[in-house]
C-alpha cells in the first residue's frame, strides 16, 4: 500500500510507493544530443550574446571578450524585461501589470562540456559567488521584491541550451510559491516557537536514512516529503533565512557538498534532467525566526499529468529512504 | 513588453512573454504503444483488464464480455488503493496515512480510437454521464472526500503508451490542496463582492468576446485572461451551479458537443498535441459545522483543458508563476479560426 505524507511547510501531501520502489534504471534515460558548434557561451562567441552586465576575469581584461570563469548576460528572450515602471492595473474582474523584472543567464564556466559537478572546488564556488553578487546588487533596485536563482539542466528540465549555465530573475512581487512556503513556516514557528526546517534537520540527524553528505555548515538529504523521485535538499545547518548573506567559509562548503551532490546523481542516474531552486527569504521580510533558505534539486524522472495538475498531489515511485541509499552508495 | 496577470479566483501570477514564443524547443519523441490488435481497451479484450466496475452495454449482456460501448475498470496500477483505512498519525514534524482511494479508468470506445474528439457525440454524452454516475457512487464512501476526473492524451502528458481513448478518475481520502485553494479564492471573492467569481468571468467575457472560442445555449468555452499555458481553454456552464454531479440529462449533449469542438480545435489547429483536462468541481459535501456554507452559492464548476506544448522549468516550479508564450486573446482569435 501507497503512504499519504503531509508536507508540514505547505501542507501539500505526497504519495509514497513504499511497496515496489523504481529503481534508477526504471526511468527513461534523459537523451543529451550534442550540438556544439556556435554555441553563444563559448570563449570568442561573446559578441552572441547581449553585453554582459557582469563577470569573474583576470584583472585588466576588456569586458565581453574571453578571459572569464563566470559570466553573466541578459537573457536573449527574458519572461520580464528591465525598463519602465509597475503601472498595475485592473480590467474588468482581472489585475495586470507590465512585466518589469529582470531576467540573467549565469555562464557557470567557459568550458562547454563540463556540467556544475566537473568543474573543480574553486570553479563551483565561483558560480556560488557569483549568485550572492548578483542577487546583493539586484535587490538594490526597489522595484523588486524577490530575486529567484535557479538551474535548468537537460532539456526535459527546459534548459534550451547545453552549456551549463544558471537563471536569476528578479521580480516585481514575491510569488505564490515563496509565499506558501513563507507562510507555512511562519505557521509552525508562531505556534511551536522553533523553525520547521531546523525541526527537519534535527529529525533527518536522529533517523539518518534519508542522509546523503554532511559538512561543516550543510546537510544534504532526500526529503521525507519529497515531490520527486530521488529529489534533494541541500540545507545550511545553522539557521539563516539569506542565501547572499553566507561567509566566504559557508560558500566554500556549499560548493563542495553541491559538487559532490551531483556528481552522485549524475552517475546514479545516468546524467538526469533536474532543476535546481534556491529558496530564500525576500530581503525585507521581518520575521527572521521562521524562515531557512536551502536549495532543492528536483530531477525530471517522471511526467507531471492530469493529477497532479488538478489536485497538488505529487506520487514519487522511489521512496527517499531508498533513494538516499542509492545516492549515499553510490562510487 | 511582456505582461503580468493575475488569475482573479487563486490568485496566481502568469506571464504572457510573446518574445519567448521564439525560444528553440524539443519534445522526447514518445515510445511506440502496442498494436491494435494487443490493446487491452479494445472490444473483445475484456479479460486484459481488472473485472469491470460500470458499464454501458446494450441489451441484457454479461458483464466484461463484448456488445459495451463504454466501460468502467479499476486501474492496472492504482496511485491509491481501495482497501483499508485511512490509518493517520505523526511522524516528527510529519503527517503520514494510508494511500487509500480509488482510482478508475473510463474506456470511452470499444474501438481503438486515440482521441476522444474523434468519437462521435453520442459517445461523448456517455462519457460525461458515466463521470456523474461514478462520482455519485463514491460520493457514498465516507472514505472519501474528494473525486478527480481527468485526462492524460499523449506522452508529454502523461498519458499511457496505449492508443485508446480513456479519462481516469482518482478518489482521495483529503480534500486535495489545489481544490481547497481555488474553493478559498472563490469565497474571498464573494465574501467581498456578494456574486460568483466564474458568472462575473463569464459576463465579462462575453460582453468582450475576444477570449470567447463558442458560445452555444448552456455553455461557452474561452482562453482565460491569466492563462497559465498556451491555448488553455475553460469550459464553463453559464447557469450557476458548484457541483458537476446536478448536470442534468439534457445538458449533456450541449456540454459533449462543446467538448468536442474545443477538442478538435487543438487538434487540427496545433497538430494534434499532447493535453490534460480536468473536471474541477466542489467536493463532496458532507455537514460538518461551519463547513460549505456558502459552496453552493461562491463555486461554479468547470472544465480546464491545458495543451502541452510548452515544459515546466525551473522558474515555474520555483515560483508558481507561469510563462505563456502567447497571449489568449491571440489564441482564441486562432482557435475560432481553426474549421473543423
Amino acid at each position: 500500500m501507497a503512504k499519504l505524507r503531509r508536507d508540514p511547510i505547505n501542507g501539500r501531501w505526497i504519495i509514497v510507493n513504499v511497496e515496489e520502489p523504481s529503481k534508477p534504471d526504471d526511468f527513461e534515460k534523459e537523451q543529451h544530443i550534442y550540438k556544439g558548434d556556435n554555441c553563444p557561451f563559448c570563449y570568442g562567441h561573446e559578441n552572441l550574446t547581449p553585453p554582459e552586465v557582469d563577470a569573474f576575469r583576470k584583472p585588466g581584461a576588456q569586458p565581453n571578450t574571453p578571459g572569464w570563469q563566470v559570466r553573466v548576460v541578459p537573457n536573449k528572450y527574458p519572461a520580464l524585461e528591465n525598463s519602465g515602471n509597475l503601472d498595475r492595473r485592473a480590467v474588468g474582474i482581472f489585475d495586470m501589470s507590465n512585466g518589469i523584472g529582470d531576467h540573467e543567464v549565469i555562464i557557470d564556466s567557459p568550458n562547454h562540456k563540463a556540467t556544475l559537478d566537473e568543474l573543480n572546488d574553486h570553479e563551483v564556488e565561483a558560480v556560488v559567488r557569483m549568485y550572492c553578487r548578483r542577487a546583493t546588487t539586484l535587490i538594490e533596485d526597489k522595484r523588486f521584491k524577490y530575486i529567484l536563482i535557479f538551474k535548468n539542466h537537460g532539456p526535459s528540465a527546459g534548459a534550451s541550451l547545453e552549456h551549463e549555465h544558471s537563471q536569476l530573475i528578479a521580480l516585481p512581487m514575491v510569488p505564490k510559491n515563496v509565499l506558501d512556503e513563507l507562510h507555512g513556516s511562519h505557521h509552525y514557528y508562531n505556534f511551536r516557537g522553533r523553525c520547521v526546517f531546523c525541526d527537519i534537520i534535527f529529525q533527518e540527524n536522529q533517523e539518518k536514512e534519508r542522509i546523503i553528505l554532511e559538512n561543516e555548515d550543510f546537510i544534504s538529504f532526500c526529503p521525507y516529503i519529497s515531490r520527486f523521485p530521488f529529489e534533494i535538499w541541500v540545507m545550511p545547518k545553522k539557521h539563516s533565512p539569506y542565501f547572499c548573506h553566507m561567509e566566504d567559509r559557508e560558500k566554500a562548503n556549499l560548493s563542495k557538498i553541491l559538487k559532490q551532490t551531483l556528481s552522485r546523481l549524475k552517475k546514479i542516474l545516468y546524467d538526469p534532467a533536474y532543476n535546481f531552486i534556491i529558496h530564500t527569504s525576500p530581503i525585507d521580510e521581518t520575521n527572521k525566526e521562521s524562515y531557512h533558505w536551502h536549495i532543492e534539486i528536483m530531477p525530471k524522472l517522471t511526467r507531471v499529468a492530469g493529477f497532479e495538475w488538478g489536485t497538488g498531489f505529487y506520487i514519487v515511485p522511489t521512496p527517499p529512504e531508498v533513494a538516499a541509499k542509492y545516492l549515499r552508495e553510490v562510487k | 513588453m511582456p505582461e503580468l496577470r493575475k488569475d482573479p479566483i487563486i490568485g496566481r501570477w502568469v506571464i504572457i512573454a510573446t518574445e519567448r514564443a521564439k525560444r528553440p524547443d524539443d519534445f522526447k519523441s514518445p515510445p511506440e504503444g502496442p498494436p491494435e490488435g494487443e490493446c487491452p481497451f479494445c472490444e473483445g479484450k475484456e479479460s486484459h483488464t481488472p473485472p469491470e466496475i460500470r458499464a454501458v452495454r446494450e441489451g441484457h449482456r454479461r458483464p466484461n464480455t463484448p456488445g459495451w460501448k463504454l466501460r468502467v475498470v479499476p486501474s492496472i496500477k492504482p496511485i491509491l488503493r481501495i482497501e483499508g483505512k485511512l490509518d493517520r498519525h505523526g511522524q516528527g514534524v510529519y503527517d503520514v496515512m494510508n494511500g487509500i482511494g480509488a482510482h478508475e479508468v473510463i474506456i470511452e470506445t470499444p474501438k481503438h480510437i486515440d482521441n476522444i474528439s474523434d468519437l462521435d457525440t453520442q459517445q461523448i454524452v456517455h462519457t460525461i454521464n458515466c463521470y456523474k454516475e461514478r462520482l455519485i457512487d463514491l460520493e457514498k464512501d465516507p472514505r472519501f472526500k474528494y473525486v478527480l476526473v481527468f485526462k492524460n492524451y499523449g506522452w508529454a502528458a502523461g498519458g499511457g503508451r496505449v492508443k485508446h481513448s480513456r479519462s481516469q478518475l482518482i478518489a482521495t481520502p483529503v480534500n486535495p490542496k489545489r481544490v481547497k485553494e481555488e474553493l478559498a479564492g472563490a469565497h474571498r471573492y464573494f465574501e467581498y463582492h456578494e456574486r460568483c467569481v466564474f458568472c462575473d468571468l463569464i459576463k465579462q467575457e462575453m460582453a468582450s468576446k475576444e477570449r470567447v472560442l463558442i458560445d452555444i445555449d448552456g455553455f461557452i468555452a474561452i482562453t482565460p485572461f491569466a492563462s497559465r499555458f498556451p491555448f488553455e481553454v475553460w469550459i464553463l456552464p453559464k447557469k450557476h451551479s458548484c457541483d458537476f454531479i446536478k448536470l442534468e440529462s439534457s445538458d449533456m449533449k450541449d456540454l459533449a458537443e462543446i467538448l468536442r469542438e474545443v477538442l478538435l480545435k487543438i487538434k487540427k489547429g496545433l497538430g494534434n498535441p499532447p493535453y490534460n483536462y480536468i473536471l474541477h468541481t466542489a467536493p463532496f459535501r458532507r455537514f460538518k459545522p461551519g463547513y460549505w456554507r456558502t459552496v453552493d452559492q461562491d463555486y461554479h464548476w468547470h472544465i480546464e483543458i491545458m495543451p502541452k506544448l510548452t515544459r515546466v522549468a525551473g522558474f515555474e516550479w520555483g515560483t508558481g508563476f507561469y510563462i505563456c508564450p502567447i497571449s489568449p486573446e491571440k489564441a482564441a482569435e486562432f482557435l475560432r479560426g481553426v474549421q473543423i
